[in-house]
């Protein structure tokens, strides 16, 4: 395991150092000079002096990439030249915001996912079953754009339950935090419900036809202690492996979902940063997302070597 | 001729009005009239602190003291720093909540002191002489004084954002406490209405301080509220400044503003009670509040009288095709503004033929051309034996709404002999296009001033210049009349001489076609019922003030009915 571990972080850091060259590379695709469009109507000579420095834009490329991942390896990304904020702030404040909108909307996929899985993979092709199913391909079809001005119109202005639009950090009030997150967090989590629900359903099914399963019935064991005992792991990998690709769309839809509903998280700053071309904070924050995108792949396929051991043998 | 808080002088009654927004074109336009402050008229226009007029916006019953509102705007700003930074309709109503302006706009469109006492030109409105009020102090307890706004004007002046702005005051001088004294190069009688703009507004000796320095300046100024805290994109909320010089105010203990940028969001935010007032242009949300009781809806349509903002399509008359009149002549023709507002307009606007309105003294019959397909199919085929097909690019930001109207015009275009291309880029993209010349035809909104000279320079032929090159003149329109008809209405006292110039100057623009016009850029707020006197602010001699400017409002004496 502790090899095929070493390999996965040699491929982590590989992967880590390509994506920071083509993040670094994203300021000199700009088209004329990178410091006269990075600050846009702030192009003053002092400022461009200013900028030039801070980036070295005077030294060889190269030069210039080691001059940036120093500063980035030491926590500067930069400022936004908008409002003068450190991009490290500006993630500082953000990230932990986009994390817990992925996990509350994880939480809730999973617990809506699987135990409509564990009831209908045991009664497949029941009424059940079929309106499961067909609930799980609307909600396959429909993305967090389109389910969140849904959601506000039916739970926030018709029933009053949510809030349309807000924040209150976790730290500040606990309690209006996650009244806060729900609509956004089930805006993003609708795809995701779908894909765990059919993908576990479909392996349980499978699994449940195993001769393995079909022995323990034999023995005279119960449904439940068959479901939970010997099918549900077994039938949990594609769900793991589902999970972890799901990161990149959960981002995305962060992204989409923090505009919406004016949540001042990652995604929220990098669509402003876009739209407003404060080219520093785009480049600071697609690094920072990225590197943890592949290092929340690296942990996933370390958990698959713990819930399957066969992986690290293949 | 002298401006004064105290009755009994005489008072410019110019027409007067609104400056402000110069919409996100002319922000990121480095230019100045992206400091224009400024305002339009407004669906309501009278009312005040205490009064039992129930019109939306403005208070009923006694104003009440205490409370915390929550403001809904379109996008955040850039920064508080006027020197420095863009400040738009969103950038006012931060900027009315923590600093003054010299002076501000009255209801009846007159310039009125503000944080000045007065103000008087000499005999040839070459030098202005401006009284600050005494006793007023800077939130970090600093006193206003002459000496600080002399460094205000250097510290504006020395910026390439702002010191376009100032470019015909020569000097300020200081020579006593209370007292300055701009000097300018040409004559300026309406010199008094640049001050209500981003120029205008008064901040503390301590920003500039840490701006030298390199530092981000944390906002000190004499305003109705303090700065408390500014998390870009999620919220800016002051408090009440207890030393506030006008006595009593402000009502509110806090404000807080909530950029929430999808206009749909914005809306439900306000229905769920997420927010006490939302700031909106989207016609669709101002049609779904129009008549609700519950909320009180105030717009600027209505009761226009001075320049308001305008849409337009901007045509690059420096580059082919556009740069030949015969080309413009016909997309003008080929355009039928009366369906494209029925489409996109909400019910609410109406095709404007230049810069004024009708009911305005500037408004006249310009002679822009109307729709006439054949009119411009016979200029399409003039242009085609000559040059062939003339081949455009039409381009607009990424706003559905305005991806839907460029298409229904590129079909109106094609119609009439053109082959016309739309794509859609960043607003950023796009403005810095517009400085350089690097585009063909592009939509977009501007003009909304309280006085005709403060669009000066988006029009002037000195501020032409080659494409390529930085010009605030965007469609590189060089028409000598126009210049002629813009000093006229700059250097002249006389009104009649002032209207018959900016006739002329829209009369001209019909003529020439840097612009296609298309409607009257609409802004509206809408309150709950709670908030009351969003919009009736008053003036510290007790005039009544203009309370809706192009979308911008004064916090000032909003309260809360608990």
């Amino acid at each position: 395991m502790a090899k095929y571990l070493l390999r996965r972080l040699i491929q982590l850091v590989v992967v880590a150092f390509i994506i920071s060259v083509l993040v670094f590379l994203l300021v000199h695709l700009l088209p004329g000079d990178p410091a006269a469009q990075i600050l846009g109507a702030n192009d003053t000579a002092h400022n461009r002096a200013v900028l030039n420095k801070q980036l070295g834009l005077n030294l060889p490329l190269w030069h210039q990439y080691i001059f940036w991942l120093k500063g980035v390896l030491h926590g500067n990304l930069g400022q936004s030249y908008l409002n003068h904020t450190p991009v490290t702030q500006v993630i500082s404040t953000g990230w932990p915001i986009d994390l817990e909108l992925i996990i509350i909307s994880q939480v809730i996929a999973f617990a809506v996912a699987i135990p409509l899985a564990l009831i209908t993979s045991r009664r497949p092709n029941r009424p059940v079953d079929n309106i499961s199913t067909t609930a799980t391909f609307g909600m396959l079809a429909l993305p967090p754009f389109v389910i969140a001005p849904i959601m506000v119109a039916v739970f926030a202005v018709g029933l009053h339950w949510f809030p349309a639009t807000g924040y209150i950090p976790f730290t500040q009030n606990p309690a209006t935090n996650l009244h806060d997150m729900i609509l956004p967090s089930l805006a993003i989590t609708a795809g995701s419900i779908a894909v765990y629900y059919r993908l576990f359903r479909s392996d349980l099914i499978s699994t449940l036809q195993e001769d393995f399963v079909t022995m323990a019935r034999s023995k005279g064991l119960s449904p439940r202690w068959i479901m939970w005992r010997h099918a549900f792991r077994p039938s949990s990998f594609s769900l793991l492996a589902a999970a972890g690709v799901n990161i990149g769309a959960l981002i995305a839809g962060t992204f989409i979902v923090e505009f919406l509903f004016a949540i001042p998280g990652l995604g929220y700053s990098l669509v402003q940063a876009v739209n407003q071309r404060d080219y520093l904070v785009v480049q600071g924050i697609t690094l920072v997302v990225a590197v943890a995108y592949v290092v929340i792949q690296f942990l996933i396929d370390f958990l698959f070597t713990v819930v399957d051991p066969r992986v690290t043998r293949e | 001729m002298s401006v004064t808080d105290e009755s009994g002088f005489s008072r410019r009654s110019f027409l007067s009005r609104g400056a402000v927004t110069t919409g996100a074109v002319a922000l990121g336009a480095a230019g100045l009239a992206a400091c224009s402050s400024g305002n339009s008229g407004s669906s309501t226009t009278s009312g005040g602190s205490g009064s039992t007029n129930a019109k939306p916006g403005f208070g009923v019953g006694a104003p009440q003291k205490g409370g915390s509102a929550t403001v809904a705007i379109i996008a955040d700003i850039d920064g508080f720093y006027p020197p420095a930074n863009h400040w738009d309709t969103n950038g006012f109503l931060y900027a009315n909540t923590v600093y003054d302006p010299l002076m501000a706009v009255a209801a009846d469109g007159t310039v009125q002191p503000y944080l000045a006492k007065s103000i008087t030109p000499n005999s040839t409105f070459t030098q202005w002489t401006l009284k600050l009020r005494s006793g007023i102090k800077f939130s970090d307890g600093s006193d206003l004084n002459s000496a600080v706004v002399k460094a205000n004007f250097e510290a504006l002046n020395a910026s390439l954002l702002t010191g376009q702005a100032l470019k015909g005051i020569a000097g300020v001088d200081a020579p006593d406490d209370l007292t300055v004294v701009y000097n300018l190069s040409d004559p300026r009688p309406q010199f008094p209405s640049g001050l209500t703009t981003q120029v205008g507004y008064v901040f503390g000796q301590a920003m500039i301080d840490q701006a030298a320095k390199g530092g981000t300046p944390t906002p000190v100024g004499t305003g109705p509220f303090i700065y408390s805290s500014w998390q870009p994109n999620d919220h800016f909320t002051a408090t009440r400044n207890p030393n506030y010089w006008r006595s009593g105010l402000p009502y509110l203990d806090q404000i807080t503003f909530r950029p929430i940028p999808d206009d749909t969001q914005r809306a439900a935010t306000l229905k769920t009670g997420g927010v006490d007032l939302i700031l909106t242009t989207d016609p669709v949300s101002i049609k779904e509040f129009t008549g609700q009781s519950q909320y009180q809806l105030v717009d600027s349509l209505t009761g226009v009288i001075g320049e308001p903002t305008v849409a337009f399509i901007m045509l690059n008359t420096e580059v082919a095709p556009t740069n030949d009149l015969r080309i413009r002549q016909a997309l003008a023709k080929g355009l039928d503004v009366n369906q494209i507002l029925k489409i996109f307009g909400g019910g609410f606007t109406r095709p404007i033929n230049g810069l004024f309105l009708p009911g305005s003294e500037y408004y006249s019959d310009t002679g822009y051309p109307t729709h006439d397909p054949a009119g411009a199919k016979e200029l399409v085929k003039q242009y085609k034996a000559q040059h062939g097909t003339p081949t455009l690019q039409l381009t607009t930001v990424p706003d559905p709404r305005l991806e839907q109207l460029v298409a229904v015009i590129q079909q109106m275009w094609n119609q009439v002999g053109f082959n016309v291309t739309v794509n859609a880029i960043q607003q950023a993209t796009l403005i810095t296009g517009f400085i350089e010349g690097k585009f063909q035809a592009a939509t977009s909104y501007q003009f909304g001033n309280i006085d005709p000279d403060l669009n000066y320079v988006w029009f002037s032929t000195t501020t032409v210049q080659p494409v390529g090159s930085i010009a605030l003149n965007f469609p590189r329109n060089s028409d000598p009349q126009i210049e002629t008809a813009l000093l006229a209405g700059r250097h002249s006292s006389n009104q009649s001489d002032r209207v018959a110039a900016y006739k002329k100057l829209n009369e001209r623009l019909a003529a020439d076609l840097p612009y296609l016009w298309l409607e009257q850029y609409p802004f509206a707020a809408v309150g709950d019922s709670r908030l009351q006197n969003f919009v009736g602010f008053t003036l510290p001699d007790g005039t009544k003030g203009y309370g809706f400017n192009e979308g911008i409002m004064v916090p000032t004496q909003m309260w809360l009915n608990r």
